[in-house]
């Protein structure tokens, strides 16, 4: 079957299966490939992307209940140039090892500071509780995280 | 020394950006151009055999390719952790098999043209099996009157370490204790992966995100008896290792099937599968007797450890080696003994796992004396300080000197910034919370040089023609910071910017020989490789300089990317220079070397914890931490700083939560990440992290490993924490909430009585 949604801001039609996981048509379909596969069940975060503005984890979704709505995955943050303020962050903070688990993560910091402009430690843990992060014991992501809500204020003031 | 321009400063790691953006391609997220994708099939049963094999659905469906089943097995047998043929470590394991020693040992495997029809169809396979029961308990394995399931293969490997006197002065204060860790999942992100395909020329081409690229040659051309120069293994990007891409996994069943179809196949595993089918960190039991005189010094320590490989011999021998090789290079202690048994059950094999035994040892001495420390009625750290080396020790057990072993210093600088003398005292208090702080020593070592295993690297280094620099090294990046941290000890020597040095990884064909990212030796031995490579380069490279522009070379210094003449005050490019270079001499301005370490100083780390436990569920918050550790000298701070952290989360998970179990028939509980808990960011402790740098002859500028080292004292540390607050004296990692609770009431009904 074939659904319309906007990925990215760019309204696309793509052919599914009734079964189809909304993580593999966005990797093996769209070959957005920033979104990974850690776990399958909903436990490592590696798969989350926006939908409709809120972070799910891709792995636990169809692609079929993504059919009218809006997704967004970390490819649609940044530029060719330009890192957006969250990635950026992350670089300045060196919140990466692996890489593996940070696109993920950042989609979860993005949803995050959507909605919680200015978190608190505490608020920022809990929104990438469901991030796991083998490599970095997360203090660095959650500078990061802090960081970036402190330039993404200052820029929109 | 001079001020440095690049070590000791905190460069950005070299792929940061790729990573922050999404856009590096990890093996799975690269086109698949046609590539046949692999499901593996493994047992659901520990032990038994295979009787019937009947893949007739399977192989009717659409879009299958072939089925393989254990009759393909190429029937001779491997071990995953050997890389030259001296090396004794027990050749037990087979490609696909019918006699499954564990849940998840691989049976055979479906090869479709879409993971979808793979995975579908090897779910049709039907296998029937003859159960028998399994051996799970690795004390009973250790008994001599246990059969063993290990046809013709022994079932306990002994290895002993003893030096000093055996006898014990009849006044000596004795602490005896079993403490027991456990089986763990090495977590990385990424699960296993991997291809190959045959290349023109008859090539094994192997691509696999692995640690040691020429290991995964070595037993790919071993097995298949393929001349070794026809298997070429390269290392693709790493998400997260830890040990469990150190030793070969899935490339041997992943080249069987490309070599019997030559079809480019792509075997991916799922996070079930890497749980159950690769490998593991190795559980123990360990009985220590541990001796001490009325003011606390040390006398004598016997260790009886017993370590569980699994179903399958791996490098679990060398892990528990190593676990007894650590034990004399701690504290002074004038008379020791260990012994390590290596005995096998009926669960996923065991191997490499960060710190390679060292935190299974270290949470078995460092719990044993904090519990002699309270018989004594002593301070745990002024006990520890009574005992710890001092620089230059040697190594009464025979290994190589303990180097500039600065766990003094760490201990004593440690305490005042944790305030632990104050803390220590504060009452863990009498209500449902109780807070306590504890402390553990580690050390751990910088390669193999002074083990069976060689060590060596080669390196080739050369100027390109705008004056960028590429290092041929087969180096393997795991996230770690390897390639940045060699790339700044380049920049410093050669004096240009970090990022105008391009370090190459693994590719058996093209890089020269290296024994892998493995032992904790790539600051150490891989970096001074680098080092000296990158001085005789700089020589080299000045040579030529001053022979095309007919100058004596001592005239000439290498500033910031320019070939500079003191007298006539010049500036030219290196690139310039590279070029003339070329065109006037015939040269490349480009050198080799061939590198051997000659010595392994130990490094060295202190933890301290204060945790917070709620005695009426059990749970266990960790509520301040600082980590102390003595390396040489920060090469890259942060980068160093990160590894810390990551290696405390690690410990934090060993000390309070993961665990694999398996219920009596030998299946496992805890086969995905909804049953097997690591630390997530509200678990994390805030870290504190004090750095010792006195320098350490033999590593670059000074520089020490620090990668598993960071992971080793953390589980005791919070043990010991935990154990003085509730006043209990628990030996069994990790600490659930089902152990804590069972401890206090034991407690209670000891006071009671
Ligand atoms: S893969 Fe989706 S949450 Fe782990
Ligand atoms: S950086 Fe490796 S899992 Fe997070």
């Amino acid at each position: 079957m074939i659904i319309e949604l906007t990925v990215n801001g760019t309204l696309r039609s793509v052919e599914i299966t009734p079964s189809m996981r909304l993580l593999d048509m966005l990797r093996n379909v769209l070959g957005l490939t920033s979104v990974k596969e850690g776990c399958s069940e909903g436990e490592c975060g590696a798969c989350t992307v926006l939908l409709d503005g809120k972070a799910v984890t891709s792995c636990t979704v169809l692609a079929v209940q993504a059919r009218g709505r809006s997704v967004v995955t970390i490819e649609g943050l940044s530029s060719d140039e330009a890192l957006h303020p969250i990635q950026q962050a992350f670089v300045d903070h060196d919140a990466i090892q692996c890489g593996f688990c940070t696109p993920g993560m950042i989609m979860s910091a993005y949803a995050l500071l959507k909605h919680t402009p200015s978190p608190t430690r505490e608020e920022i843990q809990r929104g990438i509780e469901g991030n796991l992060c083998r490599c970095t014991g997360y203090l660095p992501i959650i500078d990061a995280i802090e960081d970036a809500a402190r330039r993404m204020r200052t820029h929109e003031s | 020394m001079a001020e440095l321009k690049y070590v000791g400063r905190d460069v950005q790691r070299n792929d940061i950006v790729e990573k922050a953006s999404g856009r590096i391609k990890y093996m799975g997220d690269r086109m698949q151009g046609g590539a046949a994708h692999a499901r593996l099939i493994l047992s659901p049963i520990a032990r038994g055999r295979v009787v019937s094999f009947d893949a007739s659905e399977a192989e009717r469906m659409p879009g299958v390719l072939r089925v393989f089943s254990p009759k393909d097995d190429p029937g001779k047998r491997f071990n995953s952790a050997l890389f030259l043929p001296d090396q004794t470590d027990l050749q037990d394991h087979p490609v696909f098999t019918d006699k499954p020693l564990f849940v998840g040992d691989i049976l055979g495997a479906v090869l479709a043209k879409d993971e979808e029809t793979a995975r579908a169809a090897a779910a049709a396979v039907k296998i029937g099996f003859e159960e028998e029961a399994p051996l799970l308990d690795m004390e009973q394995a250790a008994l001599p009157q246990t059969p063993s399931f290990r046809e013709g293969m022994p079932q306990v490997v002994e290895g002993k370490i003893a030096y000093g006197e055996e006898s014990l002065p009849g006044d000596a204060i004795i602490l005896e204790s079993v403490v027991r860790t456990q089986k763990i999942h090495h977590g990385a992100m990424e699960n296993h992966i991997c291809e190959a395909r045959m290349e023109y020329g008859g090539v094994l081409l192997v691509e696999t995100p692995c640690q040691m690229a020429f290991t995964v040659r070595y037993v790919l051309a071993d097995l298949f008896g393929i001349p070794f120069n026809k298997v070429r293994v390269v290392k693709t990007p790493v998400g997260g290792a830890f040990g469990g891409k150190q030793e070969v996994g899935i490339e041997p069943h992943c080249a069987l099937m490309a070599l019997k179809t030559g079809l480019p196949v792509r075997l991916a595993l799922d996070r079930t599968q890497t749980i159950l089918a690769t490998r593991t960190r190795a559980a123990s039991v360990g009985r220590i007797l541990i001796a001490a005189d009325r003011e606390g010094n040390l006398l004598r320590r016997e260790m009886d450890v017993i370590v569980d490989a699994g179903a399958y011999a791996t490098g679990t021998q060398r892990v528990m080696m190593a676990m007894g090789k650590k034990t004399s290079r701690l504290y002074r202690i004038p008379s020791q003994s260990f012994r390590g048994r290596t005995v096998f059950t009926n669960t996923t094999p065991a191997g490499a796992c960060r710190g390679y035994g060292s935190p299974q040892i270290h949470a078995i001495t460092e719990i044993a004396m904090d519990l002699l420390a309270r018989k004594l009625l002593l301070d745990p750290a002024e006990f520890r300080l009574k005992n710890l080396v001092h620089p230059w020790d040697t190594d009464p057990a025979g290994g190589p000197a303990l180097g500039n072993a600065r766990i003094r210093d760490c201990l004593v600088r440690g305490m005042e910034v944790f305030r632990w003398n104050e803390r220590r005292v504060i009452p863990s208090g009498t209500g449902r919370f109780r807070r306590g702080v504890g402390l553990a020593c580690c050390t751990h070592g910088n390669g193999y040089f002074g083990s069976p295993y060689p060590d060596f690297m080669s390196m080739a280094m050369r100027f390109c023609e705008d004056g960028t620099v590429l290092v041929n090294a087969g180096l393997q990046e795991l996230g770690n910071g390897t390639l940045t941290t060699i790339g700044q000890i380049v920049a410093e020597v050669l004096d240009l910017p970090p990022e105008r040095v391009e370090v190459s990884e693994s590719d058996t064909s093209t890089t020269p020989f290296d024994v892998g990212c493995v032992a904790s030796r790539v600051t150490y031995v891989c970096g001074s490789c680098a080092l000296e490579l990158a001085e005789k380069l700089k020589s080299r490279f000045l040579g030529q300089c001053a022979r095309v522009l007919a100058v004596d070379a001592h005239r000439l210094s290498l500033k910031n990317g320019n070939v500079v003449d003191s007298e006539e005050g010049g500036r030219r490019s290196y690139g310039g220079m590279v070029c003339r270079i070329a065109k006037e001499l015939r040269e490349e301005a480009g050198e080799y070397l061939h590198y051997k370490p000659e010595a392994n100083p130990a490094s060295y780390g202190v933890h301290f914890a204060e945790t917070l436990t709620d005695t009426l569920t059990g749970t266990v918050e960790v509520t301040d931490y600082l980590a102390v550790h003595d390396v040489g000298r920060a090469i890259n701070p942060r980068l160093l700083r990160g590894q810390i952290y990551g290696g405390v989360q690690m410990g934090v998970g060993m000390a309070l939560s993961e665990e694999l179990v398996y219920d009596s028939k030998g299946r496992p509980k805890s086969a995905s990440l909804s049953r097997y808990t690591m630390i997530n960011a509200p678990s994390m402790p805030k870290v504190g992290v004090l750095l010792v740098e006195e320098g350490e002859p033999g590593g670059p500028f000074g520089g020490k490993s620090i990668g598993e080292i960071c992971t080793v004292p953390v589980a005791p540390a919070i043990a010991n924490a935990v154990n003085a607050s509730l006043g209990t004296m628990m030996t069994e990692l990790p600490f659930t909430p089902e152990r804590i609770l069972a401890a206090l009431s034991a407690r209670r009904e000891t006071n009671a009585r």
